[in-house]
């Protein structure tokens, strides 16, 4: 299942091999060399595309964000060595903070609310419904729908003065989104937006895993007398768990990363005040051409979503040394 | 027991009800919006039975005809990047399931982290290369920028997919003596096919949608869409929604008829490609 412990017999019979070396083996062991090298060789063609793509436009430009984040430059401007000046004066910036905050903001409401809701969902869907295949392509139509497109509906149905959905809640005497000005108000736009884009894909992973458990341990469950609340927290919650985990790590990643919602919606505005920290890093470059700090605070995305990278390959490791093939 | 069944039933109803109008009432009320009469588009309560009619269509077309180089050039760029992607994920996804070693699996598990480094933080250092290239402004960056952020989850799907070709197939024409490249394009691509559809779904969807890069790296010549309507949104003499609905529409139809078409790959590659790694 897992790649990443792609042949645990062969690693361990290899390293078994090089530990004992016997005298008159070297012709066969130059041999297995040989084919190695030929192996690789041939390999190359076909592994250069996506090797080549990945490193020229990912990860050398990473690394080489790394470098500009440790000197100041411009647009025409010879880069100069300054250490971690830039870092300082992006960690002590209150726009970046405040962007920063805002960003931890939406991953942890946005995701776990709609981590919820994919697991509600997920469930009703297992249970059982009718006409299940059209009602899960509605759910999965929201994936399909371009940030853009999707901000051009919102801003409408939300409109302050004309939105169906202010008119609406007005008419119920609710209170209603004064995104354009009230900071939090937008936030919590951005919010409703991000989980409206994203909850088919939370949505699809738990379903997935929920279909996985087999139906004779809730038939257990019954027959030992267990009551829906029972077999939900002792069966499904625990063998849900990894995709739980999984899918909000991932969701975690794509969260901080979040960029087109906030731009296209609010600009970050007020005054910066709902801006995320990719907002931030998009107008320190390319509107303050202040490509220091931008570096510095690119390289704090990349370093953050790294962090989160190890622990979503750690899950994913464990999981398949849990029931490797 | 029946009366706390049918409050069982009533329950899921709700819940239904409530699922279908949280996913599909947007993208309905902008596919309505774009056929409503102007003085519709914006009566209080919403309207739902109106004469239909096409004037935003045609103002579009009279007003807007940067849209449709737009939606022309999200065409181009979304087959070349799936193309691309297909075919450099098919190619290392092969040699990934096939063979093992200490390099391969290494590489593999770059292949996952790579694809979790955020997009906008390498805009900036490639902003000078790209310009440097001469490449700012063209398809071609795009196309790149698009398949290089799908390769990685493309050849790791690409690899759970062959992983279910047996292995005797191709060692039988080992044997026979069919070079790799053979037995990849006549014995292994026509039984994967279903998979090379969930990558597609994949990068079609992001390509055609995308808008970050587009915004960084198009000005003019290769402008997508999305960046096009993003400029219908920002318009300072505000926004004429009628020529925005009807625009939206015809962006986003296409796809959504794709990803309703293709849901059965769609959800076999998102659950395989997050939980496989």
């Amino acid at each position: 299942m897992s790649a990443i412990h792609a042949n645990p017999i062969t690693e361990r019979e290899r390293a078994a091999n090089r530990s004992q070396p016997q005298p008159g083996e070297t012709p066969a062991r130059l041999a297995g060399l040989r084919d190695r090298v030929r192996n690789a060789l041939g390999f190359f063609p076909f592994l250069a595309p996506v090797h080549v793509l990945l490193l020229s436009i990912i990860v050398i430009p990473a690394f080489y964000v790394g470098w500009l984040s440790l000197n100041t430059s411009s647009f025409g401007q010879a880069p100069v060595y300054v250490g971690l000046a830039n870092y300082v004066k992006v960690l002590t910036d209150p726009a970046f903070r405040e962007a920063l905050i805002n960003t931890g903001i939406i991953v942890v409401v946005a995701v776990h609310l709609e981590l919820a809701l994919a697991l509600g969902m997920a469930l009703l869907f297992a249970g059982g419904l009718p006409g299940r295949r059209f009602l899960l392509v509605a759910v999965l139509a929201p994936y399909a729908i371009s940030e853009v497109t999707a901000v051009a509906m919102w801003r409408f149905l939300f409109d302050p003065d004309i939105g169906p959905v202010t008119m609406a809640l007005r008419a119920l005497h609710l209170p209603v989104l004064e995104w354009s000005y009230v900071p939090s108000h937008g936030l919590i736009i951005i919010a409703l937006l991000t989980i409206w884009l994203h909850l088919p894909f939370t949505f699809v992973i738990l379903f997935a895993a929920r279909l996985a458990i087999p139906g004779e341990l809730y038939e257990a469950a019954k027959v030992d007398g267990a009551t829906t609340l029972q077999s939900f927290r002792r069966v499904t919650l625990p063998l849900l768990g990894p995709a739980m985990l999984i899918a909000l790590l991932f969701r975690y990643i794509f969260a901080f990363r979040l960029f087109s919602e906030v731009w296209l919606m609010t600009q970050g505005g007020p005054a910066r005040s709902t801006e995320v920290v990719a907002v931030y890093l998009y107008q320190e470059a390319f509107r303050f051409n202040a490509f220091g700090t931008a570096a510095a605070t690119a390289w704090i995305m990349v370093l953050i979503s790294l962090l989160l990278a190890a622990g979503y390959v750690l899950i994913l490791r464990r999981q398949g040394g849990a029931h490797a093939h | 027991m029946r009366i706390e069944r049918l409050l069982a039933n009533g329950g899921r109803l709700v819940a239904v009800a409530l699922i279908l109008i949280w996913s599909l009432f947007p993208i309905a009320f902008v596919l309505m919006s774009s056929v409503k009469p102007a003085k519709d588009i914006f009566a209080a309560p919403p309207k739902f039975v109106f004469e239909p009619t096409i004037r935003h269509y045609l103002d579009l077309i009279a007003k807007w005809g940067v849209f449709f180089d737009g939606l022309l050039n999200s065409l181009i760029v979304t087959v070349g990047a799936t193309l691309l992607a297909v075919v450099a994920s098919v190619a290392a996804g092969y040699i990934y399931s096939r063979h093992s070693g200490r390099f391969l699996s290494a590489s593999a598990v770059f292949l996952i982290v790579v694809r979790l480094i955020p997009p906008i933080a390498i805009t900036l250092p490639l902003f000078p290369v790209v310009n440097w290239l001469r490449l700012n402004d063209t398809h071609l960056v795009l196309i790149l920028l698009y398949a290089t952020f799908f390769v990685s989850l493309g050849t790791l799907l690409m690899r759970t997919f062959i992983d279910q070709v047996p292995r005797e197939l191709d060692e039988a024409a080992l044997i026979d003596g069919a070079s790799r490249f053979t037995i990849l394009r006549s014995i292994i691509l026509p039984i994967v096919a279903p998979g090379i559809l969930a990558v597609s779904v994949f990068v079609v969807v992001f390509a055609w949608n995308e808008f970050l890069f587009a915004f960084v790296f198009t000005a003019t010549r290769a402008k997508t869409a999305p960046l096009v309507i993003s400029e219908m949104i920002g318009s300072i003499d505000g926004v004429d929604w009628g020529i925005l609905f009807a625009a939206a529409t015809v962006q986003l139809l296409p796809v959504l008829l794709f990803v309703g078409f293709m849901h059965r790959y769609l959800v076999a590659g998102l659950s395989a490609g997050a939980t496989k790694g």
